[in-house]
């Protein structure tokens, strides 16, 4: 409830028309020992996939996160396939497989052994699930499931502006599934925000999800790729506790601040994702 | 069965008391003001000839002693009024009422009084504050509106949530532990536009008490504090008219006799107008569409059928309306009471009430053509029932019982269209919560005194719907339909209660107790400041009541002839079933949101110090608090001991009233404290896949805010006294010397240099001046 959150500053400053502010303050935060970051994944497309290390800095310092290197990396999935990981360019933290191959349905095992501590990690790849259509228009747009609690204030104009991307899949009913989705324009990645979303309360159905709503940087002409991917529960959750992790990031703390739940031991940050890969393009109008 | 083991042996002491009994015979009656008719809440009555001996007036001014026959002197006394005395022959049982008269009427005349006031040392409770409503009107508040909720904020134990927050917590409990009553109904949500004002409005209020330490057994369902406030009857003499209109804000309220002296009724209402100030004055566009005010109104209405039957109608009705661009937000609280005092004998009172409590908001936001609308309610329909047995005038036993049945409707999704978001409403919750108390209170000689008794609850949650039960993982284990009606779980706790008092000497007493108090409502609330839309939540198969045990110890003592009362008491808490939350829980429309808990245990203590200069032309107090207030939940810290959100070290508060003459009064009110427990990142990091720089939070609560300290000054101005018409003004300047107190503070990407991250604190307001023009006739 951030809007309401808001609105307390906002009843003060804008209507009391009282001294309300913010100003940038000093607080003294601990040093915390470096960290170890994981960001792997194994996908049914073909490799090298890449699990990136790094380590955490402390808060005051400039964001350059040194990479871990020299690190024993293993990926091993339940057929009894093992890949020890290298890497790719020495010192980038980068490790990749050598010839290791995913296949959706099988279980995934990470482990890494840094500093002579063990760090592991298990994930499904779920079955992948096909998109039926990416719709790139420039109209009105559909109420996604993200849509509660975002839009900004004044959005509620009827002159559409920038280009909506809609994704449309079915769901394979009687399983549990989680989707994540994300957008490229002229392959770049957009981060703007995490696309999740769970079959619960619409599994079997036809789910239509807003990728993109309103962005104003997709011109006519770009080539729009949604990937589909198919993730597990544990790293559906980390998502999920992530975009409400980062969410107290950018606005007043509107949930307990916390690390997100991940799927690695030994409180290692990040996570490892074991995912299916679907994708469309559409050129936008 | 330990009970009824337990009212086994109350009986025979009772009975053992009794047989001493020959000739006696009982005075009865009510105390009251004498101008307005309004009965005098804990008035004391003492009987010269046997110091030892006495009573107090009930929550309806009845009260009723019994003595062997003889000759005594009994008076009455009240706190701000001229004591009263009657010689009695008592030689049969005699109704006798006493009529008091404010103090303040009687200034021209010299006053001499034997008035006995050192109820602070005498009576039993500790532990317990009292508001002066008269008192409090001359202390300077935010926007010139007298608030109680912030009032108690200045007595040592009580702290503040903040700024823009009505929440207060008690010796270490946080906000949701607090029961608030307004005529015996719930208040689950005291404040207005968000916390900055409270749902009270003070001109219809008569009494306001606050137990921090041992609630009596009659209270129940919360672990920390019993904050019973008692709105006013009306005037039975004659009609009234009072009112106040201030910068954002004015009250009016009107009270008179039904029927001379047999009854009365008040009206008080309020209404903010900030909004239409703004419309008026803005040229911002956006602004001209604000919705921005709240309203209440108070109603009461009492009637005396007989000798024996009075009736009392009480009802409170508020709301929120605050609405910014395409979002909306209004909320509030309805209740009412209906009482029947009834006297089986002059020993014998009792009271009957049916109470009903409605807490509801409803969350709009529009998207274009499009609405989406959240409503979330909660009611509850009771039933007290209270007995008080006035057997001598060393033993007063009360006795009686509540049944409470709740009904919550945690968020029904209203859409437009045919939104997914309309999948996600939260199925309703049914429960059935109830009790029975007795407690003994005994005075022993003119030493010691004592009280105990036991309070036995227990609560029933009800389907119909899908129960699932989590693992210490949060993930579901298990799950079962019940049907309507269905009982999905109960729950029983024996809560005994315990209190002493032993007087040392005519300055100075030593006090104990101990209590064990059960909560089966719990708020779930991730922000310190509280918000409408916070979530009650029944205990369930999965949240186990909330249990607190306390003891608690005092030495009190007063100093020339009592215009000095000081105090210290002590404190240690033992809290079971805490709830905390997972990290980045999702607490609002979550069906399962039960798997987004972690639960563990609490612990409390500290010492509190006071001193009030009680008379004067100067009077005032200061409070100090040390205290700390621990959890250890599993599955936060690694299962160690961390402070609570709602841990502050230090707390200072002061008050100063200075009657400048007749005319002038100023005041100030001084606020210290040290932060409460936060969590703040203490590095960062790098996820690649979702190209984000993530901060990294090594531990819950492991930082505090910066402290927090105010001065507020006020001058009130009596500008006409008269019996027919009084009129003053009140000027106020609340935080004087413009401290930029935290609100909260947020860690961003320096806009200077995208590669820096900054803290960026966020502050309420610095000055905020106001004039309130109050008048009476």
């Amino acid at each position: 409830m951030k809007k309401i959150l808001k609105f307390r500053v906002v009843l003060v400053t804008l209507v009391m028309g009282l001294s309300c502010c913010t100003k940038v303050i000093n607080v003294d935060l601990n040093d915390a020992a470096p960290n170890i970051v994981v960001d792997a994944a194994v996908t049914d497309s073909v490799g090298p996939y890449t699990v990136n290390l790094t380590q955490t800095v402390n808060f005051s310092d400039n964001n350059v996160f040194p990479a871990i290197n020299g690190a024993s990396v293993i990926l091993s999935d339940n057929a009894g396939n093992s890949n020890i990981l290298t890497e790719a360019v020495a010192g980038s933290g980068n490790y990749i497989t050598s010839n290791l191959q995913g296949v959706d349905g099988r279980t995934y095992y990470l482990s890494i052994t840094y500093n002579g501590k063990n760090y592991t990690a298990t994930s499904t790849m779920p079955y992948g699930v096909p998109l039926d259509s990416v719709v790139a228009d420039t109209g009105s747009t559909h109420h996604g499931g993200g849509g509660f609690g975002g839009g900004g204030y004044g959005g509620g104009g009827t002159t559409a502006s920038g280009v909506t991307v809609r994704a449309v899949f079915t769901d394979p009913k009687g399983i549990v599934n989680y989707y994540r989705l994300i957008e490229y324009v002229n392959r770049v990645p957009n981060y703007n925000s995490i696309t999740i979303i769970s079959d619960l309360g619409q599994d079997g159905t036809q789910i239509t999800e807003n990728v993109a709503r309103r962005d104003t940087s997709i011109h006519a002409g770009d080539t729009i790729t949604v990937v589909l991917q198919g993730i597990d529960a544990n790293v559906y959750e980390y998502y999920r506790t992530l975009k409400q992790v980062t969410k107290t990031q950018t606005g007043i703390n509107v949930t307990v601040p916390g690390n997100p739940t991940t799927n690695l031991s030994n409180n290692a940050l990040g996570f490892f994702s074991a995912y299916s890969v679907r994708t469309m393009q559409t050129i936008a109008p | 069965m330990r009970y009824i083991k337990y009212c086994f042996f109350l009986c025979l002491f009772i009975i053992d008391l009794k047989t001493h009994a020959q000739n006696k015979y009982t005075i009865s009656g009510y105390v009251k003001d004498v101008k307005s008719g309004e009965q005098l809440i804990g008035a004391t009555l003492v009987i010269k000839e046997i110091p030892a001996t006495g009573a107090n007036a009930n929550a309806y001014g009845f009260y009723s002693i019994t003595l062997p026959e003889g000759k005594y002197t009994l008076s009455a006394q009240f706190t701000g009024y001229q004591a009263k005395a009657e010689v009695i022959e008592l030689n049969k049982s005699i109704k006798l009422d006493f009529a008091l008269s404010d103090a303040e009427t009687q200034l021209n005349e010299v006053v001499v009084t034997d008035e006995k006031k050192d109820q602070n040392i005498t009576q039993t409770q500790m532990g317990m504050d009292k508001l002066d409503i008269q008192q409090i009107k001359n202390i300077p508040v935010f926007f010139g509106e007298k608030d109680v909720l912030k009032t108690l904020q200045l007595l040592p134990g009580v702290k503040s949530a903040g700024d823009g927050s009505s929440g207060f917590y008690v010796r270490g409990g946080n906000a949701s532990q607090n029961l608030i009553l307004l005529d015996e109904a719930t208040v689950y949500n005291a404040s207005h536009l968000l916390g900055f004002f409270s749902v009270f409005n003070s001109d219809a209020i008569k009494d306001v008490t606050l137990y921090k330490g041992t609630q009596p057994a009659d209270f129940g369902g919360r672990l920390s504090s019993v904050l019973d406030i008692k709105m006013k009857d009306g005037n039975d003499q004659k009609f009234h008219v009072s009112g106040g209109l201030g910068i954002i804000a004015s009250r009016l309220a009107i009270e008179g006799p039904i029927k001379k002296g047999r009854g009365s009724f008040l009206i008080a209402a309020r209404r903010t107008y900030a909004d239409f100030l703004l419309r008026t004055f803005t040229n911002n566009p956006m602004l001209k569409h604000v919705d921005l005010y709240f309203y209440d109104i108070n109603l009461k209405a009492n009637y005396r059928l007989n000798d024996k039957n009075r009736v009392y109608l009480s009802g409170y009705f508020g709301k929120d309306d605050l609405g910014f661009g395409n979002y909306g937000l209004n909320y509030g609280n309805a209740t009412a009471t209906a009482r029947l005092n009834h006297l089986f004998s002059d020993k014998m009172f009792s009271n009957t009430s049916l109470i009903f409590t409605n807490y509801d908001y409803k969350v709009t936001t529009s998207f274009g053509a499009n609405s989406l609308d959240i409503i979330s309610r909660i009611q509850d329909y009771g039933l007290k029932q209270d007995f008080q047995y006035f057997l001598n005038a060393k033993n007063k036993i009360k006795f009686g019982l509540s049944s409470i049945y709740h009904k919550l409707i945690p968020g029904s999704i209203t859409a437009s269209s045919n939104s997914p978001l309309s999948k996600r409403g939260v199925p309703n919750k049914y429960a059935w919560e109830n009790a029975i108390y007795i407690s003994h209170d005994v005075r022993l000689n003119d030493k010691f005194s004592f009280e105990y008794g036991a309070r036995l609850s227990s609560f029933s949650l009800f389907g119909p719907g899908t129960f699932y039960t989590y693992n210490a993982l949060d993930s579901i284990t298990d799950s079962a339909k019940y049907t309507p009606s269905q009982i999905v779980k109960t729950y029983f706790n024996l809560q005994p209660r315990a209190a002493f008092n032993y007087i040392l000497n005519a300055k100075s007493s030593i006090k104990g107790n101990y209590a064990r108090n059960a909560q089966y409502m719990h708020l779930l609330q991730n922000t310190t400041s509280g918000n409408p839309t916070d979530l009650w939540i029944p205990s369930s198969n999965n949240v186990k009541p909330e249990l607190c045990d306390q003891v608690s110890i005092g030495y009190f003592r007063n100093f020339l002839n009592n215009m000095f009362e000081t105090s210290i008491e002590t404190y240690y808490k033992q809290m079971q079933n805490q709830i905390d939350y997972i990290n980045g829980a999702q607490l609002t429309l979550n069906a399962n949101v039960e798997s987004q808990l972690l639960y563990g245990i609490g612990r409390a203590y500290g010492v509190e110090l006071f001193i009030k200069k009680k008379y004067g032309r100067f009077n005032g107090w200061v409070g100090y608090t040390l205290s700390r207030t621990e959890r250890k939940i599993n599955g936060i810290n690694n299962d160690t001991w961390y402070p609570a959100t709602q841990d502050i070290t230090h707390y200072v508060s002061a008050v100063g009233i200075f009657e400048i003459n007749k005319k002038w009064t100023a005041s100030a009110v001084f606020i210290y404290y040290t932060g409460n427990a936060v969590t703040f990142p203490s590095a960062k990091y790098y996820i690649k896949s979702t190209g984000q720089v993530v901060f990294d939070y090594t531990e819950r609560n492991g930082y505090r805010m910066p402290a927090y300290n105010r001065l507020d000054i006020g001058f009130t101005y009596q500008a006409k006294k008269t019996e027919k018409f009084e009129s003053s003004w009140n000027f106020s300047c609340y935080n004087a010397y413009g401290r930029e107190n935290p609100y909260s503070i947020t860690f961003q990407v320096n806009p200077n240099n995208p590669q820096q991250t900054q803290a960026v604190l966020t502050y309420l307001f610095r000055w905020v001046p106001s004039v309130t023009y109050n008048f009476k006739f």
